[in-house]
């Protein structure tokens, strides 16, 4: 009987002391932008740093899409009403870089006692989301380059075992498919990341003055003269043969899902498809991926990070500050990446997670075959003003008036100067808007 | 509009406005204010200061030709809606005023897709329109891109005109119908004993009887035109190809939330702000003078 | 009323079929869609015959935009939306056409005003307002330094805060701020005949008694329209729930969810597959509440309809 009581008791005690605990934890949100799949893939991982420790909680709603995710932000900052930690896509880095509206990445693991050796991450991926003199601002998370998919199946009917190289090489294997009656050699849609932004990079071509806008907020679009103007006219005579055909999603089939479906041979697409791939396409179709090709006589440099970064947002308690620091901390663990890559098709961003996923053998394994390419890709070269990333502001709308000028270009609505010309004119614009906008701040 | 038996206890009055207005101010006009404060100065999204800009933002909207073709498009997108849909409801109304036999499951069905949220219209309409699972899928095997609204411009704009067109179809046929069933059966029964038929009767006395409600569905079809479309574009085309249905609105969205560019956006608002407010005035006018006469 | 036109017969029944497949055949292809699998629905031409999959889409559609909670949600805020309105409305212009003061006519424009500027077109500064609905108030009052004098008198920092972001009142509140339901209400209060109101003023009857016991009821068709269009108006809303609810499990509503089902344009990361089929069921679900209002209200909204146009 008094045992039965004592335990009880001691029950009793124990559960109050875990209640009471469970509401000592610190709440910090995470607001992301990534749906779906990978959306439930980001709150796992806020499910695996809750498991890991008593101390905090962090919860990672989706807001919809990446644009949703700093739209809500904003809105949420100017109300006073800020999540701690915020995805921000590579396009939106430079707007929340120049407000105050951030707690730099050093300094939040510097005032929270984390000893973060910074070199351990890629240079290539940490230099977008660095100031110019290279010190982090925020968080690489989800990251990614572009990649070149093809079908081997495709490729082996007309006897060939190896991925194109070349642009050259490119437009030779579609005419074979299409010699071989392959509808549709390979898909292309109107994506800016890998038609402008991963071309220009590899190919050393800038696409803005002052160092891709690295230099300062004068900065202006060129890529009117450079080789881009070529590649682009290239992909259009493409179109026009019938090597290439148009993909998009507003009507039923991406390029990702053309590929997976069989019906294209080849794309580019980011590493982070490469998940989806695999679990898309017939388990017996044979496909591969490789580096983006390069026009013929060209030398390759590292390719651009894609993805997004997570900021910490100003304004909040030392306490969650804390909460904030204890998750970036965590997600940065090689184990943690381990889970990230394997989970999802992101690749890994610091040096030991990269190692720990080698000696763990997850580039062996079949369906993980080929990410490794990601990485070698962005590490291609050392980093060139040039590679290094891209800093120009509004540049959600100049993505959208390029996407819209290589729509009008593949629509055969404008030539390909003039396509080209209208989305530089159109562009500039924007720059110098901005530029007034931020009148009298500085590049940091 | 002024009666003569009132009350004229003023306070009680004031009170009963009280939760309106105080609704009106909180939710309205100071969010109007901020946006038309947005509109004269350079707003940075995160906040951290502003420049003044003068009439700056609205001279930048105005030399833009990407907005003058969001102004052409929207003009195209409302006369091509209000005209399908209006035409097509009047038609209907006309009809089904007739009241033959099973009318009134004609008149049931045809008010339904009033009830279908225009995201969920878009949602159907991108489906139905797709070419590469829906209506003209088995004519693009045939004839490649003989339909493909996510290239060619023509076809996208339609498709959102359709679209929209068929929950709006609905909306006027209400109000049609509404307004024949309004007109005393008495002055048609007596048109018919003088020996005209039907369609003369719809002509001479229906139609002009028409003319009020005919003219208040034309400025409700347009005003809704120009601010109704956000849930369709952004779930069907989502303002493409290229730019062919970016209308005002979209513009407004795109420039404001996705391009973060505030003050632009803020700026267009204002600008479309005073066209409904034009079209709205003029609207109570006559209806104000309607209430009159009637 | 007896004609004999056979052939006008013939041709109102012809249009009034064209009338019927506009409004239904797209509805009828979308339900076709839902019963189909992935396979069938992407083999053209399109199906005209229901599949078997009916269940399975709509239970996939179900558990990934987690559609219960939404529905509830969307339901709760219709809800509240449309009798926000009857309750607004009617004493607003009741007040509107039943008094004579002073700033009648000042407010009654202050209030259709409203009706011209859609929530689209204001919708940051509207989110800042909801997140602290008194930040106007407290605008004005640190502005005017009331804020600074009652800091002086009280020793306390005043700071009126009211926060509606998640929450139903956040999605319901700003939906209720518009004048259109106070339009229809006006317009029926001026077919009144002044008659009612002398009678009862001579009955003695204050202007509550008369608003309680003589317009509610006449006004009970109006309601009832009203009702009906601010439902759908409410259920049907997309942009504003977009923006005001951050914590989409557990506030999401159930158009907003038509996002979750098929791949956003423009988007070029996230590699979405369209199953059209689950979209199209999820679809059926989102709007069917909807259309069973108007079905079933059908009768008091079009005759409030007309009673509110006369």
């Amino acid at each position: 009987m008094n045992r039965i009581l004592l335990t009880g008791a001691t029950a009793l005690a124990l559960f109050f002391s875990g209640a009471a605990q469970a509401q000592q934890r610190i709440k910090v949100e995470l607001w992301q932008g990534l749906t779906g799949d990978l959306g439930s893939a980001v709150e796992e991982v806020c499910q695996r740093f809750n498991e890991s420790q008593k101390e905090f909680e962090i919860s990672c709603p989706t807001q919809g899409s990446y644009d949703a995710a700093v739209q809500n932000a904003i809105a949420a900052f100017r109300a006073k009403k800020q999540p701690t930690i915020v995805q921000v896509f590579d396009a939106g880095t430079l707007d929340l870089m120049l407000s105050d509206a951030f707690v730099p990445a050093r300094r939040l693991m510097e005032e929270n006692g984390y000893k973060i050796d910074w070199a351990n991450y890629f240079p290539g991926i940490a230099n977008y989301y660095a100031s110019g003199k290279g010190e982090l601002f925020s968080f690489p998370f989800n990251s990614s380059t572009a990649l070149f998919y093809w079908n081997k199946d495709a490729f082996a009917k007309i006897g060939k075992s190896e991925a194109p190289k070349t642009w050259q090489e490119v437009e030779a294997s579609a005419r074979a498919l299409k010699s071989a009656g392959y509808g549709c050699p390979m898909a292309i849609n109107h994506d800016t990341w890998t038609l402008l932004e991963q071309f220009s990079a590899i190919h050393g071509q800038p696409i803005a003055t002052k160092d891709n806008g690295y230099g300062g907020l004068d900065a202006e679009l060129v890529i009117n003269k450079t080789k881009f103007v070529d590649y682009i006219k290239f992909i259009k005579k493409g179109l026009d043969e019938g090597l290439f055909k148009i993909k998009l999603p507003e009507t039923g089939a991406n390029i990702v899902q053309a590929f997976a479906s069989g019906d294209c041979q080849m794309m580019m697409s980011s590493v982070a498809d490469h998940g989806t791939v695999g679990k898309t396409a017939k388990p017996e179709m044979q496909w591969s991926v490789a580096m983006l090709p390069v026009l013929e006589g060209t030398k390759r440099l590292n390719s651009l990070v894609g993805g997004a970064s997570l900021w910490v947002l100003s304004g909040k308690s030392k306490d969650e500050y804390r909460a904030a620091a204890a998750f970036l901390n965590f997600i940065a663990k090689p184990e943690s990446e381990l889970f990230w890559s394997t989970r999802t098709g992101y690749i890994p961003v610091t040096k030991t997670g990269f190692q720990h996923l080698k000696t763990q053998g997850f580039y062996d394994k079949p369906q993980y075959k080929g990410r490794e390419l990601a990485l070698e890709s962005l590490t291609a070269t050392e980093v060139t003003p040039l590679s290094r990333g891209i800093r120009l502001g509004g540049f959600i709308q100049i993505r959208k008036e390029m996407r819209d000028a290589l729509a009008d270009i593949f629509a055969g609505k404008v030539s390909v100067e003039e396509g080209i010309n209208a989305g530089v004119e159109r562009s500039n614009a924007i720059l110098r808007r901005f530029e007034k906008t931020y009148a009298g701040k500085q590049l940091l | 509009m002024d009666r003569r038996a009132v009350f004229k206890t003023a306070w009680i009055g004031g009170l009963l406005l009280a939760p309106q207005l105080l609704l009106v101010f909180t939710f309205f006009y100071w969010p109007t204010g901020a946006a038309l404060f947005w509109a004269f100065t350079l707003e940075r999204p995160w906040g951290g200061g502003n420049e003044f800009a003068g009439l700056d933002n609205f001279r930048m909207v105005f030399s833009d030709a990407a907005y003058w073709g969001a102004v052409w498009r929207s003009m195209v997108f409302a006369l091509g809606s209000t005209a399908l849909a209006m035409g097509l409801a009047l038609l209907f109304a006309l009809f089904c005023d007739r009241q033959l036999r099973g009318y009134k499951a004609y008149q049931t069905m045809l008010i339904w897709p009033y009830a279908v949220a225009a995201p969920a219209a878009g949602v159907a309409f991108r489906f139905l329109f797709a070419p590469e699972a829906g209506v003209f899928a088995a004519l693009n095997k045939i004839h490649p891109d003989f339909w493909n609204p996510s290239v060619n411009g023509v076809h996208a704009m339609i498709l959102i005109i359709v679209a929209y067109s068929w929950k709006y179809l609905a909306y006027n046929f209400i109000f049609f119908l509404a307004a024949l069933q309004s007109i005393p059966r008495t002055l048609i029964e007596a048109s018919a004993m003088d020996g005209s038929g039907p369609l003369r009767r719809m002509w001479d006395i229906q139609f002009p009887l028409l003319a009020p409600t005919l003219f208040f569905l034309l400025v409700i079809n347009l005003t809704d035109s120009f601010v109704d479309s956000f849930g369709i574009i952004d779930l069907t085309t989502g303002g493409g190809p290229s730019k062919a249905t970016t209308l005002m609105v979209y513009k407004i969205y795109f420039d404001g939330f996705k391009g973060l560019d505030y003050s632009g956006a803020a700026a267009q608002s204002i600008v479309l702000m005073l066209l409904v407010m034009a079209l709205t005035f003029v609207q109570f006018r006559y209806i104000e003078r309607r209430v009159h006469y009637r | 009323m007896i004609e004999r036109t056979p052939v006008l017969n013939f041709v109102t029944h012809a249009v009034l079929f064209i009338g019927l497949a506009i409004a239904f055949v797209p509805m009828w292809l979308v339900f076709v869609a839902a019963t189909l699998s992935l396979q069938e629905i992407n083999t053209p031409p399109i199906s005209l015959i229901p599949g078997s999959h009916l269940w399975d889409n709509i239970a996939e559609a179900w558990t990934r935009a987690d559609l219960g909670v939404k529905l509830t949600n969307s339901l709760i805020m219709s809800l509240a939306v449309a009798a926000g309105k009857i309750a607004i409305a009617s004493i607003t212009a009741f007040a509107i056409v039943f008094f004579r003061f002073p700033g009648r006519m000042v407010a009654f424009w202050l209030i259709f005003i409203t009706l011209m500027l859609p929530l689209e077109v204001r919708i940051v500064p509207t989110y800042a307002v909801a997140a602290n609905v008194f930040s106007p108030y407290q605008a004005i009052l640190d502005a005017t330094g009331l804020s600074w004098l009652w800091q002086q008198l009280t020793g306390t920092e005043l700071a009126l805060e009211w926060n509606l972001l998640n929450s139903y009142t956040g999605l319901v509140l700003p939906l209720v701020a518009t004048a259109t339901g106070t339009f229809l209400y006006r317009q029926f209060f001026l077919t009144v005949p002044e008659e009612l109101l002398e009678a009862a003023k001579m009955d003695g009857a204050g202007p509550m008694r008369f608003f309680r016991e003589i317009l509610i009821p006449l006004s009970i068709t109006n309601m009832a329209a009203l009702f009906t269009i601010m439902f759908i108006y409410a259920w049907n809303q997309y942009l504003w729930p977009l923006l005001i609810v951050t914590d989409r499990a557990n506030h999401g509503t159930a158009v907003m969810a038509l996002r979750q089902l098929i791949p956003m344009t423009g988007d070029s990361t996230g590699g979405g597959v369209p199953d059209w089929n689950v979209a199209m069921a999820g679809c059926l679900i989102v709007v069917a509440p909807a259309l069973l209002i108007v079905a079933l209200m059908q009768r008091f909204f079009v005759r409030g309809l007309i009673a509110s146009d006369k």
